[in-house]
């Protein structure tokens, strides 16, 4: 710790004491490197960590905690970025990483200089750096588990995929047949893919449609039930239970249904202030906490009765979002 | 009935009738019969936009090798996103918004046709070179949100009468209203002779620049007519909307019997092409074809319609 706090000495000319609590980590510098910005979750998560470390700054938790995306998402570039942090004496750096294999020899260089990395959402599986990982199967398995307590009776499900020859489709369409397995009062009957995008999405379900018996419900990946919707509305069939995954024009739709005839679904996805509990993540080593190297994201489930919250504090046209607390971070290391 | 069939199938076009009604075909067996005929709605409603963004593809092919509008994408989002920013879900504003699209198009064309005249650039990299930058205006401008269009347009754009999409009907009388334009007006003429033989065009008196660069807006312009309109459709745009057409705006137009080389082209085609592509992949969706298995299928099918459709002898 004393190699930390000398090297932020050296390179920090001032720095005003508040906060005193924090003191352990108040001159300490954490970076965000991010590997990508070109959608409207990326931002969403930039925009979260931009403002939980302004206020960490401000509070005098830590010193400083820049965030830096790469412009072509590309490993070399990340790597050659994480390089730079290195150099500039970044205490810990928290890494979105574009490959979860390609930057562990850059990352290795890092814990090797004593830097914490703390990885999340892209994470990477050099054993030195922490992992704050999504389990995507379970997110399509919970869809599932929730049909069984609304259709006791099963029925006909219709599955939108993700992007074809992604990992996290794979992972979560294994989920879904995994829950499926599970319940075998339900019934996959076709598979389209969707590509987390309405438009796609609206596509492959208008064309395999005509063809299909009657659909009890419609498990998603997210980015893909409002484009669902609308192709059962066009072809004038009653809408079934259809999953959602946090998006606005989703939980916008959601609340139309549900105002107009009573609908009720869940939504379920990752929030993009996941970037925050990586912020607090990283705090807590340097604080000398003890933290498990793999963690796991808290999914943000929003029921029935939290529609309305979570629609009004949704930006048009973004996703659901949550920043989270040291004190959730403290409970996710815990294992809760 | 001999010669009829003949005359039918000297047709560029007739292959991708005959392309679509195949796999329509087996789709509706496949399914036991039912729901061949809201297959069908379903295949005209999507088809609609990948026609309107064919036609202006297929003028462009049509002046000649090497030419091609690879901004149509991102025309479609970025004339999408601003209508539905500017309407912001009023009706009053429709007109308006649908001006301020067509504007958009407008501006990427001229843009394109000063790129490929004054810079001298290949028109696949012109084109290429501005999608990036009429996308990542789009980007800066509406920050990936999505906004509702207008009721009135999002009723337009999704009204049926006896299982017809009103909006497939008109772009069908669109259509033919192109095809006139294409065989009939000094404009569509001039534009075939430019693809057949460009320096024989100019010595002929044609005006060849003043007909490239209104075959560029054209496309442009068509592009962003469909970003409006799509927007509609689909409850709103978004940044990837018009990513794709890319590939879709011009395989319609060679599936279609147009030919690659320019010089030759038609309108039916593009409307049969569209069907059929889209009723390919609900055939492989129906089928419960895997994705990897989807799209080698496509391609394979794209490629073999091609070459029987497109085996016509060259130009020159």
């Amino acid at each position: 710790m004393s190699m930390f706090r000398l090297m932020g000495a050296s390179l920090l000319a001032v720095t005003v004491g508040a906060g005193a609590a924090m003191a352990e980590t108040s001159k300490m510098r954490i970076a965000l490197s991010n590997n990508y910005a070109g959608n409207s979750w990326r931002q969403a998560m930039l925009k979260s960590w931009d403002k939980i470390t302004k206020k960490a700054v401000a509070d005098g938790i830590v010193a400083e905690a820049p965030a830096f995306t790469t412009a072509e998402n590309q490993v070399t570039e990340q790597a050659a970025q994480i390089q730079n942090l290195i150099l500039q004496g970044y205490n810990a750096i928290v890494v979105n990483a574009a490959s979860p294999t390609a930057l562990n020899g850059v990352v290795k260089q890092a814990c090797d200089a004593g830097i914490v990395v703390v990885s999340f959402d892209g994470i990477v599986n050099e054993p030195c750096a922490y992992r704050i990982a999504v389990d995507f199967k379970k997110m399509g398995s919970i869809q599932v588990d929730y049909m069984a307590g609304r259709l006791p009776k099963g029925g006909n499900l219709l599955e939108i995929r993700g992007l074809a020859g992604v990992f996290v489709d794979d992972a979560i369409s294994g989920g879904i047949h995994e829950g499926v397995a599970k319940n075998p009062q339900f019934k996959i009957v076709s598979s389209v893919h969707g590509d987390w995008a309405q438009d796609v999405a609206q596509k492959a379900v208008a064309g395999v449609l005509p063809s299909l018996p009657q659909i009890a419900g419609v498990v998603t990946q997210g980015g893909d039930g409002y484009g669902a919707a609308r192709a059962f509305a066009a072809a004038g069939r009653p809408t079934p239970l259809i999953t959602l995954g946090n998006r606005y024009d989703e939980l916008q739709w959601w609340k139309e249904q549900k105002t107009a005839n009573g609908y009720e679904t869940m939504s379920v996805s990752i929030a993009p202030g996941v970037s925050t509990l990586a912020f607090w993540v990283a705090q807590m080593i340097l604080d000398g906490k003890q933290v498990p190297k793999d963690l796991t994201v808290p999914f943000l489930q929003i029921n029935q009765d939290t529609l309305e919250k979570s629609l009004a504090t949704t930006e048009k046209g973004s996703v659901a979002n949550v920043e989270y607390t040291l004190d959730d971070a403290k409970a996710v290391a815990a294992g809760k | 009935m001999m010669p009829a069939i003949r005359r039918l199938s000297a047709k560029p076009w007739i292959w991708s009738y005959l392309g679509m009604t195949l796999v329509w075909l087996a789709t509706t067996i496949h399914s036991g019969g039912t729901g061949g005929a809201q297959v069908l709605t379903a295949a005209l409603s999507f088809a609609t936009f990948t026609v309107i963004v064919g036609i202006g593809q297929m003028f462009v092919i049509t002046t000649g090798p090497g030419n091609v509008d690879l901004s149509i994408p991102s025309t479609i989002s970025l004339a999408g996103v601003v209508a539905m920013k500017v309407m912001e879900g009023s009706d009053d504003l429709l007109v308006v918004g649908l001006v301020i699209a067509l504007a958009c198009g407008l501006a990427v064309g001229i843009f394109n046709y000063l790129l490929i005249r004054i810079l001298r650039i290949p028109p696949i990299i012109a084109t290429l070179s501005s999608s990036f930058l009429v996308l990542s205006t789009a980007i800066a401008y509406g920050r990936g949100l999505k906004i509702k269009p207008p009721p009135l347009l999002a009723d337009f754009t999704t009204a049926q009468v006896w299982g017809l999409p009103i909006l497939a009907l008109v772009v069908i009388l669109f259509a033919m209203a192109m095809s006139v334009l294409l065989h009939r007006t000094l404009y569509g003429r001039s534009v075939m002779a430019i693809g057949q033989n460009m320096r024989a065009a100019r010595l002929a008196g044609i005006r060849v620049e003043r007909v490239r660069f209104l075959t560029y807006t054209l496309s442009a312009v068509l592009a962003s007519l469909t970003g409006y309109l799509l927007a509609g459709f689909s409850g709103g745009a978004s940044l990837n909307m018009g990513q794709e057409y890319l590939l879709a705006s011009i395989a319609v137009v060679v599936i279609g019997g147009t030919s690659v080389a320019g010089g030759r082209a038609n309108i039916p085609g593009i409307w049969g092409a569209a069907m059929f592509l889209f009723l390919l992949v609900t055939m492989l969706n129906t089928f419960g074809a895997s994705a990897g298995i989807r799209l080698i299928l496509t391609g394979v099918i794209i490629i073999a319609v091609i070459t029987t459709a497109g085996g016509d002898e060259p130009q020159r």
